[in-house]
């Protein structure tokens, strides 16, 4: 290549047949079928396994704090809207120690995509029980969290979809919608990925044999928060794992945070901040003082 | 700014004699007003201080309320001098009282020739040199609500100090002129009823006569809006917070101001929010600031060694209260200090900087935004409940000084020059230069691991040292361009003051004190406290036979950091503390130095 030469991405310290590589290769492609730059293109990670995802492609990696990657991605995103910004960690990460940003982000409804690689443990720190994790699993005695449900009760036009490693296409297709979605300013896309840990928790098989596509249901309705509320409920006390998208806005309009406070104006990174061409401007705020 | 020695003779009125006798001239007046919460003592604190500023007097009004918004007692002072002034007068002159608590706390410190105005509705008091007035039932009656009491209280107060009645009337306009017409109509009558009451009443008119000043063009502010106020003259413009006392008006202000500079301005979930966005923004490319007080400090400590670690750029008001825990969250403290000198797990640079005053807080507040951005560091804006609340006569804020540094922040067509973009790149000064996403052709990786040059996870022994040595060096290469200390009274005094913060106010009042007693002092107020200035602390000491620190904490965390950077001149450090939640007067001071160690 010509120009100047960046960080190059590093070998995924993944185990092999990680669902964390399908993943990688789903963001790969939905930016790519988007005509993402890789310049414009900010990965947020979170801490886990699936939080060092930035290091394995070429774009703007940063590296954020234990479950604050949410609030940094809406700093980057609020500083510069014309920057496509994904978040990307674990379950622990996201609703464990993020747990609070976690429900803001929903609230706050900025532009950027949370993508959440979920294999109900922590892998990292070698298979302890995560607030994903079934009844049982390393001795847990609490109900697993259900991202999708509290997803759903907040009351925000947020973009919510779930997806499986072992149907890479049909992530790809959801990326790309959330993606465009961010794109158009139109708010929060939340997505998370049933990513088994093919170490500590191999749920492979077990999935595959409990994954319901939500499409496919009667009464699918993603404008419906009510009723896809109550499909996807129904299918979690059945023991199935729901997977598709989840809710889409009815009315698609610029609901993004960014065009909220902003509007059409290029926000703090794009403004001229030297002193000189403010200095009326700053006159005019200090003379304003008693 | 110096403290003259007081001033002895007369001083010319500003109104003719008083009705029962010659008014008593005053100079340098202090009013204490005191009541429940939702009484108003802010309001009469306010309207105060706005005529002793019309009257060109230098004003200092600190309000000691106490956390909640209605209820409890709640107490201020406000206090107008012909001389320029940055604390609590040592006595107060007259007690304005909306409950007895107010003169039961007022009390032991009114001056032998003291008054006390009090609302006589709930209660009576039995003090020789005071006059009750039913404030509430005065203006309940025609106004409808007794709210209204404390600016017929303000009336009152203005016949007591013989104010010019069109003045007077002026500043009730001023303060209430944007409210509603209403809210004006009716604040303008209760100043009458309590202006008639006042006229009426027998060794009330005219008592004292207040001096006028020349201190025209001072504008009257709050550290607190310096802080916000130099954020966006410096170029700030993303700042995140989460309300807490006394930081909270930070971002109020910001809020007012931000948004016409395309800035943004978000009230996070908590603390630990508002650091980590503006973590993002500032890598994204925007300069940011939060401010916080002590609990808040404690949640972002884990975001500001990231910072550091990353390398990200960001300021962090520190608004201090007494602590620990939620501690006593009006109150004023310096007591963060020795946490923010050793701030976090594991070990990395910063720069703590304290101004001393309104005009000191805009111009530093400036500069570190310069001074994280040209060393990609966490700076520690350091200010205390009193520097932050209290509001001041300040000389007008300079903007010929204000420039923004960004450093070694490439622009698209540096970056397009580079052969190869190390977002870690070790260079002669420490410092790497940094382009911020969205740059054309070039990306980097930005993480709290240790790493290599690229930003890729190392952890490999001679890159951890490499690494260590370029963030850690930044504190010795930076040290000629933080804020330098600056000295007050005779270079050859053989008595040495050192002081941070609002403290160098009663500090410089404390000097004016010794030296009409004939004792010299020399005053040294740290701008930077962290890393230590030796290179200025050091060679003062040794002109000295010894310095007092004057410090508002329990352990003299100053002293301390200066004893362990500087144990040679141990024994020239003193000591000098309070910390009941009260600022320092002069007299405290003296007394201080009198029996330190």
């Amino acid at each position: 290549m010509t120009g100047t030469l960046s960080a190059k991405p590093v070998p995924p310290i993944w185990c092999p047949g990680c669902g964390d590589f399908s993943v990688l290769a789903a963001v790969k492609k939905a930016a790519s079928n988007l005509k993402i730059a890789p310049h414009d293109l900010v990965l947020v990670g979170g801490i886990g396994c699936s939080g060092s995802i930035h290091n394995f492609l070429e774009v703007n990696g940063i590296h954020a704090l234990h479950g604050r990657l949410l609030a940094q991605a809406v700093g980057v995103k609020l500083a510069n809207p014309a920057l496509t910004v994904v978040a990307a960690g674990g379950d622990g990460d996201g609703y464990a120690i993020g747990m609070g940003h976690f429900i803001h982000a929903f609230k706050k409804n900025a532009s950027i995509l949370y993508l959440v690689m979920n294999n109900e443990t922590y892998g990292l720190t070698k298979g302890q029980a995560s607030p994903t994790s079934q009844l049982g699993f390393e001795g847990n005695v609490e109900p697993p969290f259900h991202s999708i449900l509290t997803a759903l009760s907040i009351p925000a036009p947020n973009f919510i979809a779930r997806t499986f490693s072992g149907d890479p296409k049909s992530m790809i297709a959801i990326l790309e919608e959330a993606l465009r979605f961010n794109r158009e300013g139109r708010g929060f896309a939340f997505v998370e990925d049933l990513s088994p840990c093919v170490t500590y928790n191999d749920t492979y098989k077990v999935w595959r044999e409990k994954i319901i596509d939500v499409t496919t249901l009667t009464g699918y309705d993603p404008t419906d928060r009510k009723a896809m509320f109550r499909i996807c409920l129904e299918q979690v006390e059945a023991g199935r794992l729901p997977v598709g998208v989840m809710h889409r806005p009815k009315e698609l309009a610029q609901d993004g945070l960014e065009v909220k406070l902003l509007g059409d104006r290029p926000g703090p990174v794009r403004t001229d901040i030297r002193v000189e061409p403010n200095l009326a401007a700053y006159q005019k705020l200090l003379a304003g003082m008693a | 700014m110096t403290v003259p020695a007081a001033r002895i003779g007369p001083v010319p009125s500003e109104s003719g004699p008083a009705t029962g006798g010659p008014a008593r001239e005053l100079a340098d007046v202090s009013v204490m007003i005191g009541g429940q919460g939702g009484d108003g003592t802010l309001t009469v604190t306010d309207l105060l201080a706005r005529y002793f500023r019309k009257r060109g007097l230098y004003v200092y009004a600190s309000r000691n309320v106490l956390s909640r918004i209605r209820g409890g007692h709640a107490d201020a002072s406000v206090r107008g001098s012909r001389d320029p002034i940055s604390a609590v007068k040592h006595q107060v002159d007259v007690i304005v009282a909306f409950d007895a608590q107010a003169i039961e706390i007022g009390q032991h410190e009114l001056a032998p020739h003291g008054f006390v105005l009090y609302d006589s509705t709930t209660f009576r008091s039995d003090l020789p040199n005071s006059a009750g007035f039913p404030f509430a039932t005065l203006v309940g009656g025609p106004l409808g609500q007794p709210i209204f009491k404390n600016t017929a209280a303000y009336g009152a107060l203005s016949v007591l100090f013989g104010f010019d009645p069109a003045m007077t009337k002026a500043v009730i306009e001023e303060r209430f002129r944007r409210r509603s017409p209403e809210a004006l109509e009716k604040n303008l009558k209760a100043l009458e009823i309590g202006r008639k009451a006042a006229l009426e009443a027998p060794g009330v008119p005219n008592r004292f006569a207040v001096v006028s000043g020349d201190a025209h063009d001072a504008i009257l502010t709050t550290g607190n809006q310096a802080v916000a106020l130099g954020f966006v003259v410096g170029g700030g413009r993303f700042f995140a917070g989460y309300p807490i006392t006394p930081a909270t008006e930070v971002m109020e202000y910001l809020q007012r101001y931000l948004p016409a500079f395309n800035g943004v301005v978000r009230q996070a979930e908590d603390e630990l929010a508002a650091i980590n966005m503006i973590i993002g923004a500032s890598y994204a490319g925007a300069r940011v600031m939060t401010s916080t007080s002590g609990p808040g400090l404690s949640l972002m400590t884990e975001g500001i060694g990231h910072a550091a670690t990353a390398e990200i750029p960001i300021v962090v008001a520190d608004c201090q209260r007494v602590g620990p825990s939620t501690g006593q969250p009006t109150r004023h403290e310096q007591s963060d200090l020795s946490h923010l000198a050793n701030l976090g797990h594991g070990e990395y640079p910063r720069f703590i900087l304290a101004p001393a005053d309104p005009h000191d807080a805009f111009e530093v507040t400036i500069e570190s935004l310069n001074l994280a951005e040209r060393w990609r560091l966490p700076v520690i804006l350091l200010l205390d409940q009193a520097l932050s609340q209290n509001t001041t006569t300040s000389a007008r804020f300079d903007l010929s000084k204000a420039h923004v540094d960004r450093g070694k922040r490439l622009n698209p067509e540096a970056a397009a020059a580079l052969a190869q973009y190390k977002v870690y790149e070790f260079t002669s000064d420490g410092v790497s230069p940094f382009a911020p996403p969205g740059t054309p052709g070039l990306w980097s990786e930005i993480t709290g691991n240790e790493h290599d040059e690229w930003g890729h996870v190392s952890v490999n022994p001679t890159n951890r040292i490499k690494m260590m040595d370029k963030r850690m060096e930044k504190m010795v290469r930076a040290r000629d361009e933080l804020p330098a200390s600056r000295f007050f009274g005779p270079a050859d005094a053989k008595i040495g003051l050192i002081g941070f913060g609002s403290t160098s106010g009663p500090i410089l009042e404390a000097q004016a004190v010794l030296a009409a007693r004939g004792i010299p002092t020399r005053y040294l107020q740290a701008r930077t406290l962290y890393p230590v200035p030796t290179h200025e602390i050091g060679p003062f000491l040794d002109r000295v036979d010894r310095a007092y620190v004057v410090e508002n904490n329990y352990t003299g965390q100053f002293a301390r950091l200066l004893r362990e950077t500087m144990p040679e001149r141990h024994a020239k450090i003193r000591s000098v503390r309070r910390y009941d939640g009260y600022t320092f007067r002069a007299v405290d001071i003296v007394a201080g130095m009198e029996s330190a160690v």
